[in-house]
């Protein structure tokens, strides 16, 4: 194979089969490598956040990547191609303008008007020192109830919008919650506190991806229409003595549903 | 707080459909007792030496090497596959490309085990490395499949790292997107490494010189067989990925590939079984009629032992040829899955068929005047290995099946199904 080991000929044929050998060798090495190494900078230069949200928007039912537009009633049907977020949206402007159409009210939960609301079931509230409190709304809370383990990141650690921000498990599913927004994490809550984390974004963060007024509301209602069909009996619809307040531990009170689905869902996995 | 363990519920893709997991562990329960049945077989081969075998210095190829070739052969989806969707840039045929690389992972890595079992003293494979007969056909052949192994290796680890689990480390997902940007190249690499490795195994019969009914005259450095067998191999490995395909969908009751993708793949299978039956066809006819005379056999005597007549010839350019050949490509065969399938299931019996005269006829049949015709039946521990080969086919690809995204339209379907 080398030269100086028992069977290795300087003749052309040896030459030619053996640099073939180690060229394509030196190929594969090299792929390997190359991607290995393209992932190391994509961490380092925190792209990974946004690569992996991507991939995993990608991911989702066609129905899960509804434009908030379409949910406020200002366009027919649109299926976000922006990963929820509108802070890169074209179209946005073209849309924005145009006066909501959709359902008022927020069903029994409480979605308190001053916060800004992510698809992925967390809200975040400005604070006066420039800091940013960031929670499950209501109706994640109203589905997990008291969670069995929280992991929240230390202070000083930094989210990105649509990355992991914390970990959340309750009986056998564990959640990822996902992040509203860019920011460096300065103090950490809790379940029992009402929020999780509060963050310092870098300069003044732009929330345009967030939902607000009456898109919530409408959001809010397909939520609770997609949780209706999931975690009822198969092949039986919504009906009217469906109606009512959701009530608080879904997880523990309905524990024979296809949680596994609807958490998915609920916390935009794919 | 203890770590507790995710359900299996979580591995599975979400949105898609499984059995439950104590029902998918009973029904590969008995392919995992043929399998230890074949490892323990392949201990007794490693053991105590090819004994066990039925082979011997006169016959020293058997259905292990038949077993060999063929799953390497019908293995080719994958390169072909890969190389059809990246290299000619044939988008369509994505759909399939995952379970391409795994029937290719499986059949591949199957035929190495085999062989580390037929060739012995798998402690020293390396050897073949280290001092290589650069003028042995099997020389290049053990290079080509090693690296075209670890090829398939590394274009299964990206499907690997789509399991929902898996996904869920930032990491793995990271390298799954840049890999799986890079894997053009590795399909590039996995034409070049298969398309000589298909070669030079039947390079390996054509240069036979005492074997007429292998030997053949050819190009170069290469006989005609070695250009055969890549035809064969890219004309079977697109109507295995088929017939693969249509197994599975039949087995899990469930649409899982677009039949106008069965119909490409039905489509490039049937052009390439034509030409490769027109190629079989002259090659044969040189063969009879100037090859075999010119080394002193007239060409009745290699059909004059049963079973071995002049039907397998005529069956496998006619039968396994023609005929497939015109299932795949007439329109109105071709647009009924029930008719694609059974063509592409007739290529693949004649890539069989033509692996095992190449293996048993060309040794069976006497070349001496002092030789007899010789019969070779294999030994239980060959057939038990070869069981072992065909159910770790069948595990693997059940896992893969069960937890990967195998076939991206059956996510589709079931979201749009539930209605989501």
């Amino acid at each position: 194979m080398f030269p100086g080991v028992d069977g290795f000929h300087w003749s052309f044929g040896h030459v030619l089969f053996l640099g073939l050998f180690f060229a394509i060798t030196l190929t594969i090495c090299g792929t390997v490598v190359r991607a290995i190494w393209s992932s190391v900078r994509d961490f380092r230069t925190r792209r990974a956040s946004a690569i992996c949200w991507d991939l995993e928007f990608a991911e989702l039912p066609d129905e899960e990547r509804r434009c908030r537009h379409e949910l406020a009633g200002r366009v027919a049907e649109r299926t976000c191609p922006n990963g929820f977020d509108c802070r890169n949206c074209s179209e946005y402007e073209k849309f924005a303008c145009l006066k909501a159409v959709a359902p008022g009210g927020t069903f029994g939960l409480d979605y308190p008007a001053g916060r800004l609301y992510h698809r992925g079931h967390t809200w975040v509230e400005a604070q006066s020192d420039g800091t940013w409190t960031i929670g499950l709304d209501d109706l994640a809370d109203h589905l997990i109830g008291m969670p069995d383990k929280v992991d929240l990141p230390k202070p000083g650690e930094t989210i990105d919008a649509n990355g992991t921000a914390w970990r959340v498990r309750k009986g056998r599913n564990e959640m990822r919650v996902r992040a509203p927004m860019d920011g460096t994490v300065v103090e950490t809550g809790g379940p029992e506190t009402g929020w999780y984390l509060r963050v310092r974004p870098d300069g003044m963060p732009n929330l345009r991806h967030l939902l607000r007024g009456p898109e919530v509301s409408a959001w809010l209602s397909r939520e609770l229409e997609r949780l209706q069909i999931q975690l009822g009996t198969a092949g039986a619809g919504p009906s009217l003595a469906d109606g009512g307040i959701l009530m608080k531990g879904l997880i523990d009170a309905m524990p024979e549903a296809d949680w596994d689905d609807a958490l998915a869902a609920t916390f935009l996995e794919s | 707080m203890a770590s507790v363990a995710v359900p299996d519920r979580q591995w599975i893709a979400r949105g898609v459909e499984r059995t439950s997991a104590s029902r998918f562990a009973t029904l590969l329960a008995p392919w995992f007792l043929l399998l230890a049945f074949g490892l323990y077989s392949a201990y007794l081969c490693l053991r105590y030496g090819l004994n066990q075998t039925n082979m011997d210095n006169r016959f020293p190829f058997g259905l292990w090497i038949f077993l060999d070739l063929a799953i390497i052969a019908l293995g080719a989806g994958a390169f072909f596959t890969g190389f059809l969707v990246y290299i000619l840039k044939m988008k369509e045929l994505k759909p399939v490309l995952n379970t391409a690389v795994v029937v290719g992972f499986i059949c591949y890595s199957g035929a190495v085990g085999i062989l580390g079992i037929d060739v012995g003293q798998p402690l020293r494979s390396w050897f073949t490395f280290w001092h290589p007969n650069t003028h042995s056909m099997l020389t290049e052949v053990c290079f080509c499949i090693t690296c075209y192994l670890v090829v398939l290796l590394l274009e299964y680890i990206p499907v690997l790292l789509r399991n929902r689990q898996l996904r869920r480390v930032p990491s793995f997902l990271i390298f799954e997107h840049r890999f799986h940007m890079l894997v053009p190249v590795l399909a590039g690499v996995g034409t070049l490494l298969s398309f000589f490795h298909q070669g030079s195994l039947g390079g390996l019969y054509g240069v036979l010189r005492g074997r007429p009914f292998a030997f053949r005259e050819g190009f170069a450095i290469w006989p005609s067989t070695f250009f055969l067998f890549i035809l064969s191999a890219i004309a079977a490995g697109p109507s295995f990925l088929l017939l693969i395909s249509s197994l599975v969908e039949k087995i899990t009751a469930r649409r899982l590939v677009d039949t106008a993708v069965l119909r490409r793949l039905g489509f490039i299978s049937g052009i390439l079984t034509a030409v490769y039956v027109v190629a079989k066809s002259v090659d044969t006819l040189e063969w009879l009629n100037v090859t075999s005379p010119a080394l002193g056999f007239a060409p009745w005597e290699h059909y004059a032992y049963k079973p071995f007549g002049t039907w397998l010839m005529l069956a496998e350019i006619v039968l396994f040829g023609l005929v497939p050949a015109g299932m795949l490509l007439h329109p109105k065969t071709a647009s009924r899955r029930g008719w694609l399938i059974a063509g592409a299931g007739l290529v693949c019996c004649g890539i069989l068929l033509n692996r095992f005269t190449m293996t048993i006829q060309t040794l069976a049949l006497p070349t001496l005047a002092f030789d007899e015709f010789l019969s070779y039946v294999p030994s239980w521990q060959e057939v038990a290995s070869f069981g072992a080969v065909i159910a770790y086919g069948v595990i693997v690809y059940s896992v893969s099946y069960r937890y990967l995204p195998l076939f991206p339209r059956e996510k589709k379907e079931v979201n749009h199904v539930s209605g989501r």
